[in-house]
């Protein structure tokens, strides 16, 4: 059972590592920092 | 009459100075900025856009100064996002001063838009920026006279050494607090021009005073003469063009042109003309280096082989330096790190399958990819050479030209060049297009361009089965994906894009030899990134497929695991193409959420136990084999360097080879289905991270759907051709 639970929260943080960095990031990614890419929403000003 | 002493006294000593930064691309501004700001920038957007704003408050002689940083523009001409965005935040916020930041080397196009600040009536302050350069060129600028004739301090400034920035702050603050000598000079533009500028300033402020109060006054008759939508729509005079109709069309009739155009000409003609006056440049006949590298590099026939022959030489370094190092991390990964962490796992009494997990899913899985980093950090230090020496600029010039005999619009070029490191900054750059049309059509042909992910998968099968000619392989790869690009450019064109492109001005900066800090620095930012993703996407796919790999629970070959069935049941697809393995299949799977999670997954899949051995190493002997072995690495590295026209060093020992587990995969695939692989993973489908790029630019999933279905067909036609044909010749199977 605990190992059933340990198995479960390790698959709910990938998912959360997976949606955090994919769609909440906007794909923020290699190559943003020349500019190109749009800010990161978090360090928006306005 | 407000005196400088009066508004000195008028600024409380905590009174914030606004100082906008204004300049051409490649000016310097960023560098300047940074130079100026140090680690005090902060990055923001523009208010309801997409476009980076930087912004720092300094104190310098115990005043505070904030700077803006605006975007790179050529004019002020409301035509892309950048120019309106500088132009809105001139006339609305208006700053207590603007620093004109001028390339020294570049001095009459810079000046175009020093004119059209100098119309602003805001007080300027030129940098007469990469000042050095002009005077390694034997360029003599006389900065007095020129400042006379702007009526605007002019600072030498060398940004990159940080030279002239005191000089730059005393005369900003002066600007700025209103204590400076020299004021924004008018500019005439002559004769009827000038006449009916006063006309229209006169009728501004008789009839609508409060417009004369809002704007600068003759910058607004300016831009009613020049019949500028934006700002008759803001000014609710749209109906009332009378204002200035008339002598607009008096103008045109008597120039034969329209305002727009006779404005651009007055000001390029006062741009030549201060430039005629203060310039002295060295004996005409003196052909400049830049000017003699670019008869070879841009001639019409050679353009192309060098730009080809460029890539290669690429390829070559990035593998010579970067393969010794590939093979000391996969050693350290594959080693010490693997053993450490097993006995770590036994030491915790963790159940045995979280052991697995972090041995078979994490190491397994984000050690593949890391061991490739080296590789991607070579790559990323030749790119942004061939950027910094002003190469790549050539290049795109070179593919414009080729673009534009096949009747592509050139420009969309550029933003495939940066699809070469990530396709993502390359769909965000389609906005630097003016056409709607031209940007959703050049986002379509990005995914074709070999992005740095692709590297590992690359690197992994050329390693295996080209490794004596794994540069030139990696290479045609890349050349494939430029070729398709524009096959697919044209039939785009003919079907669902068509219509006329423009003709457009590609700047060619002079060729640097950029400095080793620099180089270093933007390889870093470029580079730094791929670890990010090693630390977050690639790890929670790396665990999510253990778990599709090791479920049902308990299950003993891979091939009946959720993965292995849906891999099983894709693989008659790829039959054809050579690769109809279900190991195969669910790489490419995977390999939807980031290119490099191919090479993570066949890690996974592909990896088995370790033999154990008899006595396994100490921490300390581990430590003291990887330090030895790290110091090895670097010295092939460098020897590498010296005899970099020498063998090609990708190739992997044979016993090395049997011996991980990437000999499984010389089993499975052939020299000619590997080739077949690698042509499928660079055309398939945009990534993840590049599907949500496309949603993001262009408020739709509809451009990513028809990028992923034509790439989808486009790779499986193309790898069938490959593998079917390479069958026919002979090659295999």
């Amino acid at each position: 059972m605990s190992d059933l639970l340990l198995a479960g929260a390790i698959i709910i943080g990938a998912v959360y590592v997976l949606y955090r960095s994919l769609w909440k990031k906007r794909g923020y990614c290699p190559g943003c920092d020349a500019g190109t890419c749009p800010t990161k929403p978090e360090k928006n000003s306005h | 009459m407000k005196t400088a002493a009066v508004l000195r006294q008028a600024l409380s000593p905590q009174k914030v100075l606004t100082v906008a930064v204004a300049g051409n691309p490649n000016s310097g501004k960023s560098t300047l900025i940074n130079a100026l700001a140090g680690t005090r920038l902060q990055v923001g957007n523009w208010p309801g856009v997409t476009v980076e704003k930087k912004e720092a408050v300094l104190e310098y002689q115990g005043r505070k100064i904030r700077l803006v940083d605006l975007p790179g523009t050529y004019s002020l001409s409301p035509y892309s996002q950048e120019e309106v965005i500088a132009r809105d935040y001139l006339v609305r916020e208006k700053p207590d001063a603007i620093i004109d930041v001028l390339d020294a080397t570049n001095l009459e196009r810079n000046l175009y838009l020093t004119m059209q600040l100098l119309e602003l009536g805001l007080p300027v302050v030129a940098a007469l920026n990469i000042f050095d350069e002009a005077q390694n060129k034997g360029y003599r600028i006389d900065t007095g006279a020129m400042e006379e004739m702007l009526g605007a301090k002019v600072i030498p400034t060398v940004a990159t050494r940080k030279r002239g920035m005191e000089e730059l702050l005393d005369a900003v603050v002066d600007a700025g607090e209103g204590a400076a000598e020299r004021r924004p000079r008018k500019l005439p533009y002559g004769g009827d021009i000038e006449a009916a500028v006063t006309e229209v300033e006169k009728k501004v402020t008789d009839l609508y005073p409060h417009l004369a109060e809002r704007y600068p006054l003759r910058w607004l008759a300016l831009k009613l003469l020049e019949g500028d939508r934006q700002v008759l729509q803001e000014t609710n005079l749209g109906d009332h063009h009378a204002l200035a109709g008339e002598a607009s069309r008096h103008l045109q009739q008597a120039h034969g042109e329209d305002m727009e155009a006779l404005m651009a000409d007055a000001r390029y003609a006062q741009a030549a003309g201060l430039t005629r006056e203060v310039l002295r440049k060295p004996e005409a006949s003196r052909v400049e280096l830049t000017e003699k590298i670019d008869r070879v590099v841009l001639n019409r026939f050679l353009g192309i082989p060098i730009f080809l022959l460029a890539m290669w030489l690429m390829f070559k370094l990035t593998f010579d330096v970067g393969n010794p190092l590939v093979d000391w991390v996969d050693g350290v990964f594959s080693g010490p790190l693997t053993r450490w962490t097993k006995a770590l796992f036994i030491w915790i009494a963790a159940p045995e399958w979280l052991g697995s997990l972090a041995t078979e899913g994490v190491i397994g899985g984000v050690g593949t990819v890391l061991t490739f980093v080296p590789l991607i950090f070579a790559m990323m230090f030749f790119i942004t050479f061939l950027e910094g020496s002003g190469y790549m600029a050539r290049a795109a010039f070179v593919m414009d030209r080729a673009m534009h005999a096949l009747g592509l619009h050139g420009k969309s070029f550029i933003p495939m060049l940066l699809g070469f490191g990530c396709n993502v900054p390359a769909i965000y750059a389609t906005r630097t297009l003016e056409n709607p049309r031209d940007k959703v059509l050049t986002a379509l042909l990005i995914p074709l361009m070999s992005c740095g992910a692709k590297l590992p998968v690359y690197a992994l099968f050329t390693g295996l089965f080209f490794a004596a000619h794994s540069t030139t392989v990696i290479w045609s790869l890349y050349v494939l994906g430029i070729v398709l690009a524009m096959a697919m450019g044209i039939f785009f064109k003919r079907t669902l894009f068509r219509g006329e492109y423009p003709l457009f001005i590609m700047e060619l900066p002079p060729y640097r030899l950029p400095s080793l800090k620099s180089l270093m620095i933007h390889t870093w930012e470029k580079g730094k990134h791929f670890l990010i993703k090693a630390g977050t996407y690639i790890l929670g796919m790396s665990i999510l497929m253990w778990f599709l790999l090791n479920l049902p629970w308990g299950v003993k070959d891979k091939k009946d695991s959720v993965l292995g069935r849906i891999g099983q049941g894709l693989a008659p697809i790829f039959q054809p193409l050579g690769f109809g393995q279900w190991q195969a299949a669910s790489s490419l799977v995977t390999g939807f959420i980031a290119k490099e999670i191919v090479v993570t997954t066949m890690g996974q899949i592909y990896g088995k136990e370790e033999e154990k051995q008899e006595e396994p190493p100490t921490l300390g002997e581990d430590l003291k084999e990887i330090g030895l072995s790290l110091g090895k690495a670097i010295t092939e590295a460098g020897r590498n360097v010296v005899a970099t026209f020498g063998v090609a060093s990708l190739a992997v020992e044979e016993d090395e080879k049997t011996a991980s587990w990437r000999g499984a995969l010389t089993e499975q695939f052939s020299p000619l289905s590997a080739l077949t692989f690698m042509a499928f993973t660079l055309l398939y489908m945009p990534c993840m991270v590049t599907a949500v790029a496309f949603r993001h630019e262009f408020g739709t999933w509809k451009w990513f759907g028809l990028a992923t279905a034509y790439g989808l067909v486009l790779a499986w036609l193309v790898a069938f051709a490959i593998y079917q044909g390479g069958r026919l010749l002979g090659l295999g199977g």
